[in-house]
């Protein structure tokens, strides 16, 4: 048996008369690495702030045993949290942060996140105001693995980042902070970066989860196949969730189909994260 | 650098194709160490329970053992064994397909071999 460190039952969350989410029902455990996924609008960050306690919402939320709204102080003893709107002050300076961080929470551990540092080319008496960008995501993640949270939710952490400034991140992450007790959930744009990282996603539109499974079982499930035109109208009748002609081939996404009848079809493959979630995302839509 | 994968086959178990190939070629030697899981993880960029299986296959199949408290290191003997095993698995599986294509193609001994003069000569 998983533990389960957080779990989300029939969460609702409207502003005025506007839904943003509707019966989201989540269960995340240790060990896991969790993209939460979908267009912009679609209820990622709320849902994250909901978990975190930082709005209020209906149905059951559990992180570590705690509720979010309730035992907020408790529950953020063992949670990290990286927003994609997160602004130091400029005129911080990095020695300032770190001590600012050890007097407020009872689980920051300074030697760990300056250990880290040492790692970057950030300084202990830089401000926050001279450090790039790319500098600004290390110091939140020195100021977060120093906290050695159980729980991680980051939001956007790469947005904006370079793609050599990204890549360290996850590096970082994977090195000095991932271990099979903990569980981490990400939300980002560059689902093919960070696909092989992902234990399990979770696709969101509209405020309702319309896919979470593990990204083995999504490889299993969903199948591309490249079909002739002369067979195309065969294979719509198996109900293929999206295709696209180009070229003299149809490639079609069939969720759930047996795979002997799709190899008749034409040449299957297996579906990136990106492909299947552009295919459930056109569905839903249509 | 992160290996560009085979999207067709599970990443574990072409981590773990990719430790044997370099056991048979020696890039590890035997009684050496296998990076860490959060190494491997951070470096290929691939998350840690991937790695995990690679890994226990490895130690299921007693090409590496645990050193507790210090990883997994190959396992003497280690290379001989992989050179039995892969030989044993060509013979079986990829050199009767090989041999189907051939003679279905009609090449005789003549023209095989003389591909491979070339290549040498080439090469």
């Amino acid at each position: 048996m998983m533990s389960s460190l957080i779990s989300i039952s029939n969460l609702n969350k409207a502003y005025g008369s506007k839904k943003v989410l509707s019966g989201v029902n989540l269960s995340l455990n240790a060990g896991q690495i969790v993209g939460l996924v979908g267009p912009n609008g679609a209820g990622k960050t709320t849902c994250l702030q909901a978990i975190l306690g930082l709005t209020d919402f209906d149905g059951d939320i559990s992180v570590l045993g705690h509720h979010p709204r309730k035992d907020r102080v408790k529950m953020l003893n063992d949670v990290a949290y990286i927003s994609d709107v997160a602004i130091l002050p400029k005129w911080l300076k990095v020695s300032q942060a770190l001590s600012y961080m050890q007097d407020i929470h009872p689980n920051f551990a300074i030697e760990k996140a300056q250990a880290f540092l040492a790692k970057t080319n950030i300084a202990a008496n830089d401000k926050v105001k001279a450090l790039s960008k790319g500098m600004v995501a290390q110091l939140h993640l020195a100021l977060i693995l120093a906290i050695d949270a159980k729980v991680l939710i980051l939001d956007e952490p790469t947005l904006g980042l370079d793609i050599l400034t990204r890549r360290q991140f996850y590096n970082h992450l994977l090195e000095d902070f991932y271990t099979e007790e903990k569980c981490i959930i990400v939300t980002t744009h560059q689902i093919e970066e960070i696909e092989h990282i992902l234990t399990d996603v979770a696709f969101i539109q509209q405020g309702k989860i319309v896919l979470a499974q593990s990204t083995d079982d999504i490889k299993e499930r969903f199948n591309l196949v490249a079909v002739s035109n002369e067979q195309v109208a065969q294979a719509d009748e198996l109900q293929p969730l999206f295709k696209n002609s180009m070229m003299g081939l149809t490639t079609m996404l069939f969720d759930n189909q047996d795979k002997e009848t799709l190899q008749n079809l034409g040449k299957v493959t297996v579906p990136s994260l990106a492909d299947v979630f552009v295919g459930i995302m056109n569905k839903e839509t249509c | 650098m992160t290996p560009q994968w085979d999207p067709e086959k599970p990443i574990y178990l072409q981590l773990y194709q990719q430790v044997i190939t370099r056991i048979l070629d020696g890039n590890i030697k035997e009684g050496e160490a296998l990076p860490s899981v959060r190494k491997v993880a951070a470096e290929y960029q691939l998350n840690p329970i991937t790695i995990s299986k690679a890994y226990q296959m490895l130690q299921d199949e007693q090409i590496v053992e645990k050193q507790r408290g210090k990883g997994l290191f190959v396992m003497p003997g280690a290379q001989d064994l992989m050179l039995d095993r892969e030989r044993e698995s060509f013979l079986s599986h990829q050199w009767p397909e090989i041999l189907t294509q051939i003679s279905r193609l009609k090449l005789s001994a003549e023209q095989l071999l003389s591909v491979n003069v070339n290549n040498q000569v080439e090469g």
